[in-house]
Formats: C-alpha cells, structure tokens, sequence
C-alpha cells in the first residue's frame, strides 16, 4: 500500500493523531520509505515457523491475593489536565 | 583526583574520608555547570541532590550506611519516573510531568544509598539514535572530531546518559534499551553501556517504549561499575509481570578476568565492506587479544542478521502505537482545546509528540490494523523466533559473541541523515539482541584515525551477564584504554 493522502488521514484518524495539511507530503514520503524497508521480510518463509511475543521463557507467576494500597485517588488525580471532584474533566461527549 | 571517578574509587575516597558526599555532590554539580552547553541534563535536582548528600554523611558517621556506594551520585535518563521530580521522556506531551510514584529502578539505587544529580536528556520516548528527536534539543558529544570544532552526535537514545559519564558530568547513569539506546551511545562515547537479558532489571516504573524489547541498564566509566550498578539495579521484582525470577549473582564480587578456554564466536554476517577500517582493525585486534589470553576464537553464522532491523521496525512500533495510546490529554500531559472529545485527543496528540514519535505510531498502527496484522505485524514476530534460534544455535557452540557496537563511529550533528530509515541503520548491530531478549555490554577499544572511541560489543545468551562481564574486563585489563576526551567545554 502507499501512504497517498486519502490512507494518511485514515491513519491519523485510527491514531487519533491530526495531520496538517502540508506535512502529508513529507509525512507520506517518510511512511512510504519504511514500509519498503520492512517489506524485505516477505522473502523469508516462516509458514512453520511459530511467532514470538516476549523472549522471555517463564510462566506467569502468580501471587497472594492480598490487597495493597497503591495508586490512591488522589496520586492518580494529581497530574490530570483538568479534574472536578473524584473525576477527569474532558469535553462535553453526549449533547 | 576528583577527575573522572569511578563509582568504585568514589567510594574508597569516602571511606577513607578523604571527601564527603556533599564535596561530591558539590564537586559533580559543578562539573554539570561547566558542561551546560553539552545539553546532558532536563533537569538538575540542586537542592534535593545536597540534601540527600548531607543525610548519606550523617549515615557514614552513625555507621548505619546503606551500601559501600551511599553518598555517590548518579544521573539518571529522563525516562525513569522519579517521585515528585520532573519526568519528561524528553517529550513535550510529559514536559511538565511530576510522578507520585518511584521506578523500581530508581528506587532500588536510592535504597543503596546513590544520589539523582538530576535527569538525564534523550531522544523523545527513546526513539532515536542521535539524541536529536528531544524536545530539549540535542545533547552534543563530548568528542570532537580531530582538528574540528563541529558539534557529534552523542548516539540515543541515552544520548545525555552516556555523554553525561563521558564527559565527567556523573560518575555513572542509568540507561535504558530498546534496540541499542544504551550500547550505541556508550560506543559514540567511549563508555561502558550494559543491556541486560530481558527480564533481569524490572521495567516497572520506566516510561514504556516497546514493552517485550525495553529493558534498563548502566552506563559506566569501567567494567568494575558496570558490575556495581547491575547488582544494584536487578533483580525480581514483583510490579513487573515479565520480571525473571532467577537468582541474579553477585556481578561485582564474583567478576574476574579469565577468559582461557572460553569460545568466541564471530558471526561472518556482522562483516562488511562498509565497516570502517578502523573498526575492522580494532576487531581484529579484540580477537587476537582474546585469543592470546587463552580464549578460542570461532566462526560462526548468524543467518538471520540482516532481518533482525525490519523486524524490530514493525514490532518495536506495533508495541509503541500501543504504548503511547494514553497520552490522550486526560490522565496526565498536555491538553490541547478540541470542541469534543475525539478533536481533543486528535490536536494534543499532535501537537505534543515530535515527528520521529509520530511516524512510529502512525506505523505501529498500520501493521497492527485489520487487513495487515497477519502480513506485517505476526510475520515479524515469526522472522523473530528465526533470530532467537540462530542466537539458541550459536549458544550450543560458543559461550560469547564478539561484533563491532556500531557501523560507524560518532559523526556530526548537521551530517545526520533526514532520511528515517537511513538513521535506524545505526543500531544494525544493537537490535539482534533485543529481539532475542539476551545481553549485550559495549566496551570502548580504541580510538580510530578521527581520535574518536570505537566500541567493541560482547554478547551472551540470556542470564549469563556473570560471564559478559568477565570477558569485557578481560578485554579492559589488556587494552588498557581509558577512553576520555578533552574538555573543550571548559574555557
């Protein structure tokens, strides 16, 4: 695929991340240059190969349910843009 | 005296009194004023760093120290979450970013008694190689090129972390790793930069990049430290789910130089015509050395090289995209205006990631979304259990693996390449050993015909840092190179 304009915006869109208007070019030549470089990878076979998600070899551990006091009300609060009461404050999202 | 302490003569000068935390404190907060225009630090902790040193002398003279290394300050990279210190990820979206809570990392040096001179400047969220994607600007190398008065890239992304040790602006850092930002670095500047197995060092509290590749680690002026900070930074941890619940050694106590018997191997798909001949050469001479203190050196074949920087290209985004999807103005962060919520999330995350971050979203993004997972995202973490096999292999016949840290030596900061792809060849040789999830220390070897440190990389399988270490103070002890520069900053 190529990073035209249109697959760009939809993109942004799905990253939630708004591109200006006159980076598309540059922005697009960027995407277009990277995704040729990890195309490489089409050349080697992999059908009986399984995928690795974290090189560690250990099972998840498991541990005592027992409740700790961590992340409190207010530390989790103290650094949000805007907050009222016990809550996050964002823009208005049922009219 | 006082010139480029190690941790470890830091620590015989207060225990012989010869000087008080505080003088040393003292001593590294002025160096750090000197060296202002190397742009190492986001940020100095002045007045916390003097407190914490008066506090670590009352503790030596009540006999009720924390360690053989309270009172000895560090730097620490802006991407380890610092309780009520400034904590940035050299990002504008977290410049104003306090944490209520400590790095397990962090904490653990603080429980040994090491002092934060402050926070150490990198690329944004580690993503980089040159320390140029920092919102603070980039950090400048503290050596220059012979008969040149141009400005080096330090390497990244622990850019400030290792041009902050070799330039004397700490006695030791703290990095982090992701697909070289420790060992690249430490190679453009002479130090000692250590990757731990994936596991060893708990990620907890660390601003999270690509959470299967990230893993924390030092960077030091010697091997000796690097032993130091490893045993004082690992270990289990129970906050972090991928934490290893091996025994760690005792790095430092146990670290002796015997090399004999040991085989080396040589992977034949790390050479190439476009290496400079320097490095060539100081390879070469790096086997030769190991060769004639008793160790054997082997060919060996690595066949999946060259696709380990493709891949980590579509996985470390992937992870990335992930990653850094709560930075959406709500928690924590900048907060750009929007008339609702969506525009809201749209404008702050553009206006507070730089370009570099963006791009990896962007194609984290794409190789994660419906219709190119299977092509791009699960083809990677296929060609992935490829590299860790040729490394499971190549462990069967070898106990360490000896390559060049980096392509190239440091280059200027106006030379870097606008094309992103052309600076992701930088950690060309770096990258393997994240994927594979093993150890990797760079040690500085010589310097080349630029009067510019090359470093030289040694790896070993997954938990045997013990004998990474042994091997590359083998190395330390026969060169006898202690890589540190002029300091030009200084007028």
């Amino acid at each position: 695929m190529e990073f035209d304009k249109k697959n760009l915006l939809k993109l942004g869109k799905l990253a939630r991340i708004s591109i200006k208007e006159d980076k598309l070019g540059s922005l697009g030549e960027d995407l277009n240059s990277i995704l040729k470089f990890v195309d490489q990878l089409r050349e080697i076979k992999t059908d009986q190969v399984d995928p690795t998600s974290n090189s560690l070899e250990q099972k998840l551990l498991s541990r005592e349910d027992i409740a700790e006091k961590m992340n409190e009300t207010n530390d989790v609060l103290e650094n949000a843009p805007e907050k009222e009461m016990n809550f996050y404050v964002v823009p208005k999202v049922i009219e | 005296m006082t010139e480029n302490l190690t941790i470890k003569q830091a620590s015989n000068l207060l225990k012989n009194k010869e000087l008080s935390s505080k003088e040393l404190i003292e001593l590294y907060l002025k160096n750090i004023a000197e060296g202002k225009e190397l742009n190492c630090y986001n940020f100095v902790s002045e007045e916390t760093s003097l407190l914490e040193a008066i506090k670590s002398d009352e503790r030596r003279t009540s006999n009720s120290l924390r360690s053989d290394f309270d009172g000895i300050p560090i730097g620490i990279k802006d991407l380890f979450c610092t309780r009520d210190i400034l904590t940035t990820a050299s990002s504008k979206i977290l410049s104003d970013f306090i944490p209520t809570y400590e790095s397990t990392v962090t904490q653990n040096c603080k429980n040994s008694g090491l002092i934060s001179l402050g926070k150490l400047n990198c690329d944004e969220f580690a993503m980089g190689s040159t320390n140029k994607t920092s919102y603070f600007g980039p950090v400048k190398n503290p050596w220059k090129l012979k008969g040149s008065k141009a400005d080096l890239v330090p390497g990244g992304s622990s850019g400030g972390s290792a041009a902050a040790v070799a330039g004397d602006l700490c006695i030791a850092s703290l990095g982090t790793d992701t697909g070289g930002s420790i060992r690249q670095p430490a190679s453009f500047t002479g130090t000692v930069g250590l990757k731990p197995s994936y596991g060893r060092v708990s990620r907890w509290g660390i601003v999270a990049f690509a959470s299967s590749l990230d893993q924390a680690g030092p960077i030091t002026k010697t091997v000796d430290d690097a032993a130091i900070l490893l045993d004082i930074i690992s270990g289990h941890d129970n906050k972090d789910s991928t934490s290893s619940i091996k025994e760690k050694e005792n790095y430092s106590k146990n670290l002796n130089s015997n090399v004999k018997g040991m085989k080396i191997g040589v992977p034949k798909e790390f050479m190439s015509d476009d290496l400079p001949k320097s490095t060539l050469k100081a390879w070469d001479e790096c086997k030769d050395l190991l060769k004639s203190n008793g160790a054997e050196i082997i060919d060996i074949s690595l066949p999946h090289t060259m696709s380990a920087l493709p891949t980590y290209y579509i996985i470390a985004p992937a992870e990335a995209s992930s990653n850094l999807a709560r930075y959406d103005g709500v928690r924590y962060g900048l907060r750009a205006q929007g008339k609702d919520l969506i525009e809201m999330y749209e404008k702050t995350r553009s206006e507070g990631f730089g370009d570099e971050v963006k791009r990896r979203i962007l194609i984290g993004t794409y190789v994660l979304s419906s219709g190119y997972y299977d092509a791009y995202y699960l083809k990677a973490q296929k060609v992935r259990s490829l590299i860790k096999d040729d490394f499971n292999k190549a462990f069967n016949d070898v106990d360490a693996i000896l390559t060049p840290s980096t392509p190239s030596t440091a280059f200027e900061i106006a030379n870097e390449p606008n094309d992103p792809v052309q600076n992701y060849f930088n950690d060309i040789f770096t990258v393997p050993l994240n994927l594979a999830g093993i150890p990797g220390i760079s040690i500085p070897f010589a310097n080349d015909e630029k009067n510019l440190p090359i470093g030289l990389q040694i790896i070993t399988n997954s938990f045997e840092e013990q004998k990474l270490l042994n091997i590359a103070k083998n190395i330390e002890e026969t060169v006898q190179y202690r890589a540190t520069p002029e300091k030009w900053w200084i007028t």
